[in-house]
């Protein structure tokens, strides 16, 4: 049996769960949490099955049907295209959000009835982002695209009630659909360029395309990437997406539409390729992004705000990694362009892992503390053990600690950026940002875990613990920490099975290397420690700042410029600020002309039309004066008329 | 036999005569007297052709267009007694309720 036949059913098993308990999940006893694991789960077993076939025998699979048939030239398809990167993606999509359904069964008990929607719009988004993952040609993958931004929008919304997660779902939405936006336009560009959407027919037609429509092409299309994995400018709605549950934060949020961005970039990775311009401008997003929300992660004020702001912050990097990949690719790098590609989804599978590990431990964090502020834990360590111990090890697989995942990955993006920076000199400053922002990580990330779960317990902490909470979360929490935890140590090693990681996932030219070859090469470059030491050196400022207090946080920021600095930051660089001016100012202006232009032009001439009628007519039924014998005259005026014309013309004759 | 343009002659002049007097005649009894004639200047026009065709449809339209124009006369009589009863006239040029 091939199971790739099959794999059709890995998005629609999950949608079926979705329809399942969508009907009839009200009436079930846990509204539907059996149901949706079933679903998920079932879809898991498949896409893992079909990866492992994929990655193993390196086989392209390809499936399709027209869709909607334009004319006889033109056609857009639905289709199945699995290749090593979708298998990839297939991994970290179906097995991240397996485990976020379990976690959540025990998470959201307390809804009660609405548990029933949770479950719903949870088994909804699994299905279209596998679908996402599955499609074959842009036009599909916009489709679910949009689908996973409408689960998006309603799971951030899923505590409508309260005013913030409403504002927050909004904004979500609204912002991202300004990269949505610019993904169409892209597709348009693409459409009318190339008449086709498939991946494969766009890669292979690349060569004879127009160069500057196909630079056009890859700058909107990374538009979409933009919104979607929150780049900046764009990159405002995450944080403000944390209003949602924590589970959502960490499917959605952390491990998997978010990297939907990311993705797009490595499918339309051949067309950014074919501009410089383009791929520089895709590498400057990338690492301005890390640089700036790194910084903003550095004292946000609750334990989901880092989280977010970190996720901002390692998306940043994934595409700073494909920037300089396809950088390096329109240089004639090709070999170091196949491993920046292969870097960039490296990270990004890495980064699933801990990320959704760091957002259900804080899940379980909130849970027990019932506060999101982390000011107000502290001393959590004694009781939440599994807890801190698994958080640890996910804190210390970002901050890039070897042989942690997280190390492998970083330091690998960072040394194709240090590459690229021999044929642009830009990306040598990208480089240095990157290595600050691997710094500031390890300082923001131990920064929150000292402050959850050292030192003496806070307000928060002590109110929990007072109130006899000894225990930690239940088993369906612990399992998927205790699992996503052993990822995030071990994810990293898939550098040295088989071929390896940069062997299984790259494009166009694999670079294989033995495992002797491959730490050889990695641990005697300078690069690595550049890295390290950036690491440890964050590490050790948060211990210093936060565990042993020698340097006091409060007063750095007392007055002066950090004050300043400090204060910007937490205004999140003025950037909520300047949407609501452009919203306003900007745009509800915009929107008040046309509204005026509606009011006064088009209604102007719609009921001008209609008082001319009026008038007409109240002149005009005069004629109609009641007397029968004008009417008879005036009918046989007119027929005799006709006839006569008739005649003249000479029908009649 | 006769040729069928005296019979058409005959009929158009019935018929101008019966549209003069819908359009003139004042009184309404003499409007339907008039509405008849150019009735059945229309049913000569259907004999002859039928005659001069060698097609007996004709004919029969004919004898459908006098049925229904005595049904109708009635109706119209019928109108006329109950405005006679009402309005105690029967002059069309007192009658002059249906417009604006």
């Amino acid at each position: 049996m091939d199971i790739l036949e099959y794999a059709w059913l890995i998005p629609v098993l999950p949608l079926l769960a979705f329809v399942i308990v969508g009907f009839l999940g009200s009436k079930m006893k846990d509204k539907g949490g059996i149901v949706s694991i079933l679903g998920v789960g079932a879809g898991m077993v498949i896409a893992l099955w079909s990866a492992y076939e994929l990655l193993t025998t390196g086989r392209i699979y390809r499936d399709s049907f027209e869709w909607v048939i334009l004319s006889s030239d033109y056609s857009l398809e639905m289709g199945i295209f699995l290749d090593s990167v979708a298998a990839m993606m297939l991994i970290v999509v179906s097995f991240i959000s397996f485990l976020v359904v379990i976690y959540s069964t025990a998470y959201m008990h307390d809804e009660g009835p609405r548990r029933h929607r949770y479950f719903t719009e949870i088994c909804l988004f699994v299905g279209v982002m596998l679908g996402l993952v599955l499609a074959n040609n842009f036009f599909q993958m916009f489709v679910f695209w949009e689908l996973v931004g409408l689960c998006s929008y309603l799971l951030i919304g899923f505590w409508f009630e309260r005013p913030s997660a409403a504002r927050a779902a909004k904004k979500a939405f609204l912002v991202t659909r300004v990269g949505d936006v610019m993904f169409m336009i892209g597709l348009f560009i693409l459409f009318t360029e190339l008449h086709t959407l498939n991946y494969e027919s766009v890669w292979a037609a690349l060569d004879t395309a127009d160069p500057a429509m196909m630079a056009f092409a890859a700058f909107f299309l990374f538009g979409g990437a933009i919104g979607k994995s929150a780049q900046f400018p764009l990159h405002d709605w995450l944080p403000d997406a944390m209003e949602g549950p924590t589970t959502v934060s960490a499917l959605i949020h952390a491990a998997t539409m978010v990297n939907a961005g990311v993705y797009l970039v490595a499918r339309a990775f051949p067309i950014i390729a074919t501009s410089a311009e383009v791929s520089l401008f895709v590498g400057a997003i990338g690492g301005i992004t890390a640089f700036l929300a790194a910084t903003m992660a550095l004292c946000a004020p609750k334990i989901k705000g880092v989280l977010a702001y970190s996720t901002v912050s390692q998306l940043g990097y994934m595409i700073l990694g494909l920037g300089a990949g396809a950088f390096l690719w329109n240089k004639g790098y090709h070999v170091e362009a196949s491993i920046a590609f292969g870097a960039g989804l490296f990270h990004l599978m890495n980064h699933a892992f801990f990320k959704g590990q760091l957002f259900l431990g804080a899940g379980s964090v909130i849970h027990y503390v019932d506060t999101e502020e982390l000011s107000r834990m502290g001393g959590l360590g004694k009781y939440m053990k599994v807890t801190s111990i698994t958080m640890l090890i996910s804190c210390l697989s970002i901050a890039g600690i070897p042989p942690l995942s997280g190390f492998w990955s970083k330091d690998e993006v960072l040394s194709v950026t240090f590459d690229a920076g021999d044929a642009g000199l830009t990306f040598m400053v990208l480089w240095v940002l990157g290595v600050l922002t691997a710094f500031m990580t390890a300082f923001y990330m131990f920064r929150m875990w000292f402050m959850v779960f050292k030192g003496q317990p806070r307000e928060g902490s002590k109110q929990a613990i007072e109130h006899g909470h000894h225990h930690e979360a239940p088993i369906a929490m612990l399992a998927p920490l205790v699992i996503l935890a052993a990822l995030a140590f071990g994810s990293g090693f898939s550098l040295f099975i088989g071929d390896g990681f940069f062997g299984a996932i790259y494009y166009e030219h694999a670079h294989v290397l033995s495992i002797g070859e491959r730490l050889e090469e990695v641990f005697t470059s300078p690069l690595t420690y550049v890295s390290i030491v950036a690491a440890v050196g964050g590490i050790m400022l948060a211990y210093y700042s936060f565990y042993k207090p020698k340097i006091s946080a409060e007063k750095v920021v007392a007055k002066g410029f950090p004050k300043a600095m400090h204060q910007l930051l937490l205004d999140r660089y003025k950037f909520p600020v300047a949407y609501d001016k452009i919203g306003y100012a900007g745009l509800y202006g915009f929107s008040l002309l046309l509204d005026k232009f509606d009011r006064y032009i088009i209604d102007g001439i719609v009921n001008g039309i209609s008082a001319f009628l009026i008038r007409a007519g109240g002149t005009v039924r005069k004629l109609q004066n009641g007397f029968v014998q004008s009417y008879a005259t005036l009918l046989l005026f007119g027929v005799s008329v006709v006839l006569i014309l008739l005649y003249v013309v000479g029908a009649l004759r | 036999m006769i040729p069928l343009e005296f019979v058409l002659i005959v009929s158009s002049a019935l018929f101008a005569i019966g549209a003069a007097g819908v359009i003139l005649k004042k009184n309404a009894i003499q409007v339907l007297m008039a509405i008849e004639l150019m009735l059945n200047a229309a049913n000569i026009n259907l004999v002859a052709f039928s005659t001069y065709f060698g097609d007996a449809k004709g004919q029969g339209f004919a004898l459908i267009s006098i049925g229904i124009a005595a049904a109708e006369v009635t109706i119209g009589l019928a109108i006329l007694l109950n405005l006679n009863k009402l309005r105690k006239t029967v002059d069309v040029d007192d009658i002059n309720l249906l417009r604006w």
